[in-house]
Order: structure tokens, then sequence, then C-alpha cells
């Protein structure tokens, strides 16, 4: 295949051209590297072929587990790709995107290949098979995909072939001091990375532009969330994963391997940089990419978040914890109060509900924020949102509709098997371009149960708007600066609008480098009858909504999480003193109590 | 460390096992211990396997055991230590020594002990009890019905379906009759992977272009598995699919031998067609995103999907006697 051959020529290039500058510039290459590789990697010879009763057995595990998303021929084309995004890998080619091995070269089976199927590749479909197959199983597999459907490359082949390969496990990673992430942060900016990754590296930098070796859309990884990078090895916040990343490159993607022009010390501050934006528990600010002396202290000493084993995502927490405040709440995001109370991670997946189901959601996830004072609560959403979309054209429907259906706003159909027959694939949800489809509002909602005091528990109202007999309260905010609050009554019903909606206010609204910082503020005590009336103490259900205008997101597509609920603590009672302290003292009256009696009959044995 | 993975569907067993295990080691440790003349006093070995199984229960076992839970495991452990160390008159003086010893005073060391508890002990239990009063809001713990009894009929697209009677139209022979002992013969493995029995013959393999009958039908259901179920309920039909962590009630993992193992197909088929909106309420119809698959899917496809599952987990179906 002239492409590939024509990038291993080009890395060959690269390789021959940086050695001789660093040889040129009499730089001291470290001892023991061959002469004609990057620092860090050393040639390795091919691997031999798997034998045939492998191979066989391999093509079991492959038709009855992996054929689905990746089809007959390997061609990444099975039922189930077309409503993916990422796609399912297309095998023919020999293009893997996380490996050991120099940018362009086949990865290595047995570690590189191996460690994906063990792992499963996070933010995608594609899920660790470890408990499912045995080890033996999953090098069987291995062993029929790259000697049966990888078609234009073989691991065989001595002429076209070579595998220099990092020495990850040689190389001790650089210690995450304040200086090595400043360095890194500064590097990110000398090196170009935030060209596509964004000034704060949410992946929106040149966001829609990117495209990979198959044409489709491909985006920027957000280094925020690093529990989604699919090299993470369901170990996210280990700095040897970005490093490897940073060092091979990802095959078959615009992100390239810099191995050539960087130094390993300076792979490591990069490393260390990028891991260090990872969130933490607490939010840490680098407004424009920017690292204080202060804040890269910050960035070296946060511990990583808690990270789910089952489900490769931080742990979620449903309660939201809200504290009160005396005098006006926050007016900005960077109010110190804020970090008088948690802020709470909400997964969110796509709304497969009802149609028009979204399978490609690309916010999978917010962070909130609540506090009230005697009048007002508060919430403060973040999320990361490589687009700012405001729709620009009119349409048909009112902000109440919501079977939008009528006016042709329709799901992904799923195509099945004749997807093959349609080489360039315009119609995939991943193939959008940014003038090739309408672009709606981005947007956030979240709703309360009218009358939460009166439900029988366990009961609530539907997740989705809620139902016939409870109704539900929808805070809905628009990126076109509308925010109403509706009446909500099922999934299919028209909402209402509730006058409350004057007595709310957005606070603030502000998209910036990725992220959107959306602040709205309502009354504590609605009018019990039309809109939730909170009260302190108690769990209040809510569940939260959000849209992404640049995915196609209106109406009904959208993002939806579970149920969360919403405690406004009250302050601390009396008796929360009185009778730890009674308990206490009557502890002391006991211990008292049986010294003295264990003493009296010692003393009575002592007589007697 | 993969060796130590608690592998999913076993963990019980493996719990169980890994439990008894260290257990036996300890009382073998013990007794050659003893032997060797150098043994442990009893309260502190007591004490120590009590502790052992605790710290066990809390952090080897995941997801968590709530705390509740592990108080029950914590007093019935604590009732068998009890038992082991007052099995005689002798045993339960030499246990119970060093805590008299620490109560008399009998030396300087014991003095000081017993001083430091005395004031150690009021103060820990004031202390848990300031805890336990403070306003906490934990996760409320709210427990749902996972199989509620099924309608005695259910109407999806029109037709009614008597669920007692009605047979899944695809699971046939290749005379085209309801043949449920036939499909069982065709279904994947009950072994580690669960894989098709034979790859090379299309009388097991779905993805043979000569497969025919009931294995076209799985094919073609697994095709609409991977188009629509997959993303909450798994590549592998673990509930552990791509959206599976941003909702609760967590999708249903169909490996289980708890879930469509032990229902019969026609349930599935309601469960399937009405979602978790068609649920009674001790099931949560409010909370669960099931869709109620009738508004995507055809009835056709509702039974081939259905039959996929059974297929790819190695399950059958129950049957009505």
């Amino acid at each position: 295949m002239s492409k590939s051959r024509y990038a291993r020529n080009w890395a060959r290039w690269g390789v021959c051209l940086s050695v001789s500058v660093l040889l040129g510039l009499g730089l001291p290459l470290s001892s023991g590297a061959q002469e004609d590789l990057p620092e860090g990697f050393k040639q390795q010879g091919l691997p031999s072929p798997p034998p045939a009763e492998q191979i066989e057995a391999g093509k079991r595990v492959y038709f009855t587990k992996c054929v689905w998303c990746h089809g007959v021929e390997g061609a990444g084309d099975g039922p189930g790709a077309v409503r993916l995004w990422p796609r399912p890998r297309n095998f023919n080619a020999g293009t893997f995107k996380i490996r050991h091995t120099a940018s362009g070269q086949l990865p290595l089976i047995d570690l590189d290949l191996l460690q994906t199927v063990t792992h499963g590749l996070p933010g995608s479909a594609m899920p660790s098979w470890e408990g499912i197959l045995t080890e033996q199983q999953r090098k069987d597999v291995l062993a029929f995909v790259t000697t049966q459907l990888v078609q234009d490359r073989s691991w065989q082949d001595e002429e076209f072939e070579e595998l220099f390969v990092l020495q990850l496990d040689q190389l001790t990673p650089k210690q995450n001091t304040p200086e090595s992430i400043k360095r890194g942060s500064e590097l990110v900016v000398e090196k170009k990375c935030i060209e596509c990754h964004g000034l704060e590296g949410r992946g929106d930098g040149n966001a829609f532009n990117l495209k990979d070796d198959w044409g489709f859309s491909i985006q920027p990884a957000d280094w925020h969330k690093c529990w989604n990078f699919r090299g993470s090895r369901q170990d996210p916040y280990n700095v040897r994963n970005i490093f490897r990343t940073f060092s091979t490159g990802l095959n078959g993607t615009p992100m390239p391997s810099f191995a050539d022009n960087t130094s390993v010390d300076e792979r490591w501050d990069i490393a260390n940089y990028v891991n260090s934006l990872c969130e933490r528990e607490h939010e840490i600010p680098a407004p424009q990419g920017t690292v204080s002396d202060e804040t890269a202290q910050t960035f070296s000493t946060a511990p990583p978040l808690p990270i789910d084993p089952l489900t490769d995502k931080p742990k979620s927490n449903f309660v939201i914890p809200s504290k009160f405040v005396e005098g006006d709440l926050p007016t900005d995001e960077n109010d110190e109060r804020w970090k008088l109370i948690p802020r709470r991670w909400l997964a969110m997946g796509g709304q497969i509900t009802h149609k028009p189901r979204n399978f490609v959601n690309r916010i999978d996830d917010m962070w909130v924020q609540a506090l009230y004072n005697e009048t007002h609560i508060e919430f403060m959403f973040r999320w990361d949102d490589r687009t700012k979309s405001i729709q620009e054209d009119e349409v048909d429907w009112d902000p109440t509709e919501v079977n939008l259906g009528d006016y042709g706003v329709e799901e992904q159909a799923p195509q099945g098997t004749t997807f093959a027959e349609d080489p360039f694939h315009q119609e995939s949800i991943a193939a959008k371009q940014k003038d090739g489809y309408a672009v709606y509002n981005d947007g956030v909602a979240f709703q309360f149960p009218v009358k939460w005091q009166e439900l029988p528990a366990p009961r609530k109202p539907r997740y989705f708007w809620g139902d016939e007999r409870f109704s539900v309260d929808l805070t809905k905010w628009t990126a076109d600066g509308t925010l109403g609050v509706y009446e909500g009554t099922g999934w299919d019903q028209d909402l209402t609008e509730l006058d409350f909606q004057e007595e709310v206010e957005v606070v603030k609204a502000e998209w910036a480098n990725g992220r959107w910082t959306v602040i709205i503020k309502r009354p504590i005590k609605g009018d019990y009858e039309e809109v939730a009336y909170l009260e302190a103490g108690k769990y209040i259900p809510m569940v939260f909504f959000a849209w992404d205008g640049h995915n196609g997101d209106v109406g009904r597509k959208m993002a939806v999480s579970a149920f969360y609920y919403l405690v406004m603590e009250p302050q601390i009672p009396i008796t929360t003193y009185v009778y730890p302290g009674l308990i206490t003292v009557g502890i002391v009256i006991i211990e008292g109590w049986v010294l003295g009696r264990r003493a009296n009959r010692r003393k009575e044995k002592g007589q007697a | 460390m993969t060796w130590l993975k608690l592998v999913e569907g076993y963990m019980p067993m493996q719990m169980i096992s890994e439990l008894a295990g260290s257990i036996l080691i300890f009382a073998l440790a013990n007794w050659a211990l003893n032997r060797a003349g150098m043994g442990i006093p009893k309260f502190w070995a007591g004490v120590g396997v009590w502790i052992y199984i605790q710290l066990y229960l809390k952090y080897r076992i995941y997801p968590p055991i709530p705390f509740s839970v592990r108080a029950i495991y914590g007093t019935v452990s604590a009732c068998g230590i009890f038992m082991w160390v007052s099995g005689s008159e002798d045993a339960w003086q030499e246990f119970k020594r060093p805590v008299m010893n620490v109560m008399d005073g009998i030396s300087g060391f014991h003095k000081a002990v017993r001083t430091v508890s005395l004031i150690v002990i009021p103060l820990a239990l004031g202390g848990f009890a300031y805890t336990s009063f403070l306003p906490s809001f934990e996760e409320p713990i709210e427990l749902r019905t996972v199989h509620p009894a099924p309608p005695a009929t259910t109407k999806v697209h029109g037709k009614t379906f008597v669920l007692q009677v009605v047979e899944n139209p695809y699971r046939v022979n290749n005379e085209g009759k309801y043949d449920q002992a036939y499909t069982d013969a065709r279904i994947v493995e009950q072994a580690m992977g669960r894989l098709m029995k034979d790859v090379n013959d299309p009388n097991y393999n779905p993805w043979d272009p000569n497969a025919e009958g009931y294995t076209k039908y799985v094919r073609e259901g697994g095709e609409i598995f991977f188009q629509n179920c997959h993303f909450c309920h798994g590549d592998n039909l673990n509930g552990r699919g791509l959206w599976a962590y941003a909702f609760n009630p967590i999708p249903a993992n169909f490996t289980d031998a708890g879930t469509i193992a032990q229902l019969q197909e026609t349930f599935v088929f309601w469960r399937v067609s009405k979602g978790g909106i068609g649920l009674p309420g001790e099931g949560f119809p409010w909370a669960s995103v099931m869709p109620p698959w009738e508004q995507h899917l055809t009835v056709d496809e509702i039974w081939k999907v259905v039959m996929f599952e059974y297929w790819h987990t190695g399950y059958y179906p129950r049957t009505w006697d």
C-alpha cells in the first residue's frame, strides 16, 4: 500500500535527519543507543508467525466476540460500526494507534495489541476482555487478526518492516516537580501541542478539521479526562502512558510522534504537565494554560480522582451537597466560597430511550456545585465542549415543543451491513463536517419534581421530564441566551412555560477554551403547586440534561444523567454535642464501677 | 497482579475459598508455632484473626459491601472466634489473662496500659457517637425488584401475546418447527470465553455464509443487538457497555446466572418490548432508561434479539414445566 510505505520512508528520513542534527550539534546521545534510532528506542527483530492451530483457535474467538463491530473482513464495518464514534478499528492496513513502536511501524503483538485487548480502549466501545477471555484466548484472537485480517502489511515482511521499540520499562519517569510541570506547560506551546489540544488542553483547538486515514472526523484528546485516553490501559493517571503516546504517536491519526524533536527529558516534562491537567477533586485553575509557580506546586501534589475499576471512570456520588452562605451568592466561578463544598462529577450518557436517540453523545460528564442563602439557590455547571454552538438559522419549532421528528430531526439509521458498499461514509455521524449539517444550541437543564414532599417513597416523576401523575419543573438554558422554566408531564408531551421563569436568573454563561461555565440562580421557594419548593435537610431528586449543538443535539437528542439528590445541608442541631458528651461520661462511670468491683474481689480473695 | 483479580460471576465462591484458605493457613501456622514453643497468646491470635477478616471484607471485595453487611459478618466471625477461645476452661482463662492483667495492673507496664485505655476508650466511643450524630448525607439505599411478575398478556404493535403459550417463532429446527432442544444444542459453550462450538460449521457459526434457519436468525438478532443494545448491556452482554457508568439502575448482566438464565423467553420478550417505562412500580419504571423497544424494533426483531442473547451467553431459556 503506497500510503503506508510513504509513511515509513518519511519516518526513516525523519529519524536520520534528527539524529544527524543531534550529532551535528555535538549533543551527547545516551550510551548504548543505536545510532540511527531516536533517544530511548531500540531495534527489535520481527516476531515469528503463529502456528496454524492458534490462528484457527483465534478465528473461533473472533467470530464469537469481535465480528459484530470489526466485521467479517476486519474492515471495521461490522453491524455495530455505523452508530459508533470512535469507530471500530479497520485492521486491513495494519494501522494501530497505541504502540511502543516508532511512528508508522506495526505494533508489538504480544505487548501493544495484547494490552489493547486486555484493557480495552476507554472512551470507546472496545471493552476490557480480561476476565472474559483467558489470556490464551486473547493471544489466539490476535494470531488470527494479525495474520488473516491485516492484509496490506505483514509482521514477517523482512524487506519492509522494522520495529524500533520504545524501551519504556527501562526509563525512569521524571519526578513531577513544580519545575518539571512548569517546563512542560511551556513545551506544549513551543511544540505546538496546543494548536490541536487547545490552550487549556480541552481538545478544542482545530477541532473540526481533523480526519483519520479513512476520512472519519477525529478530535484531539481532552487532557482533563485522562480516563478517556485510549492508551490509558485502565491506569489513567500513570504518566508512562502519556509518555508512550507522545513518543510514538498514534498511527492513522494526525497525532505525530515527538521522538525526533524532543529529548526524553523534555517528554517527561510534557507528560507530567499533561497528567497534572487531568481532573482532581478540586478545580485547579490554569487559565489560558498559564501555570504560575503556585499552580505548579498545587498540580504536583493534588492526588488523582479515585477511579471505579468497574467502569474505568471517576467514582460517582449521587448526593449533591449544598451549603448555606451569608449574603449574596457568588457572581462568578472565582468566588472563594465555591471551595466550601465538593464539586460533583455528573456522569452523562446518550439519551437512547426514545426517538431520536443520541448514539454519539459528545458530552459524557459535567461538574456541578450548589450554594444557597436565605432566599436563593445557585448551581454552577462546568463541562468540556470543544465547540461553542449557537443556532444561527431560524427553526420552525417553539422552545416548548418536544416532538421534533415532525420537523425532520432524526436519529442515525443503522444501515447494517450495506455500510461496506459506501467507501467514503458521507452519511455516518463521525464524518460530519462543520458546514455539512445544522448546528443547534449548546444547553444545560435540570429537573425537580413538583411537590416532591408528597411523593410516596420511592416513587419519583419519570427521569425524562416527568409523567402524567407527577410533573416536574424543568429549568433549561440554551446558548442563544434563552432561560426557561417549564412544566414537564412526559417525554412526548410539549412543555408548558411557567411564570416562575421571571424569577430565575443566569448569573454567568461563558464558553472559554473548550469549556462552558453556566451559573443559574433560582428562588428556593417556588409556588408549591407549580414549582419545586426546596427545603434544607431533605433529599430532593434531580436529573440533568445537556446538549452539544455541533453534534446535532436538539430536543430529545441530548445527554442525560441518572437521578441525583440535592441536599441543602442544615445547621448542626445542639443534640449533636449533648449526646456524645453524656455517653462519654456514662462510660467513665461504668469503667470506675468495673474496676472497683474487680479490686474488691481481689481484696476478698487476698483476705480469704 | 492479574491472578489476584476477583473474576466476575465466580466472586462469591472465590471469596469464600480465599477466606477459608487463609484461616486454614493461620490454624496450621498457630499449631506449628505452638509445637515449636513460640505460640502466639490466644488473645492476640483471636483479635488478629478478627481484624484480618474485617480488613479482607473491606479492601478485597469490589464493589465495596456496605457497612451494615460488614457489621453482620463482623458479629458472626466474633462469635466463631469466641467459640474457639472458650472451648475449654483453660483456653478461656488463657484468652482473658492479658485483659485481666491490665485491669489488675500487675506491673508498671500494665498500669500504664490501664491508664491509657481508661482515657482512650471513653474518648473514642464519644467521638464515634459524635460523628454518628453529625447530620450526614449518604446516598440513600433504594431496593428495587429486578424481575417483577410479568402480566398474563402483553400487546405489542397491535397484537396480543399470551405469555404462557406464545413461542419464539425463530427458535426452529430445519423443518421450521419450534424445537428448543435443537436450538439449545447450537448455543455457545458454557466455558470461559463462551465461544461458539465450531467456527467452520454453518450449524454453529452464525457468520458462516451457508448458515440457515436458527443460526442465521441468531446473526440477525446479533446485528440488532450491536446496533441498539450494546451501548448499555455491553459487547459481552455483561451490563458493562459504553454508557453503563451513567445510569442507575445499572444495565442487566445477561451472563450472570440470575438474569435471563432463570427467566422464560416470553418474560424477556415482554421486558424488551415494554422497557423500563412498562415495569410495575416495584421495578422503578421512573428511573430505568431501558427503552420500550416496541418504539424502535418490530416484533420479529425483538424475538431475534432475545434469541441472540441466549445464544451468546450460552444459557437456555427456562421453560414452563
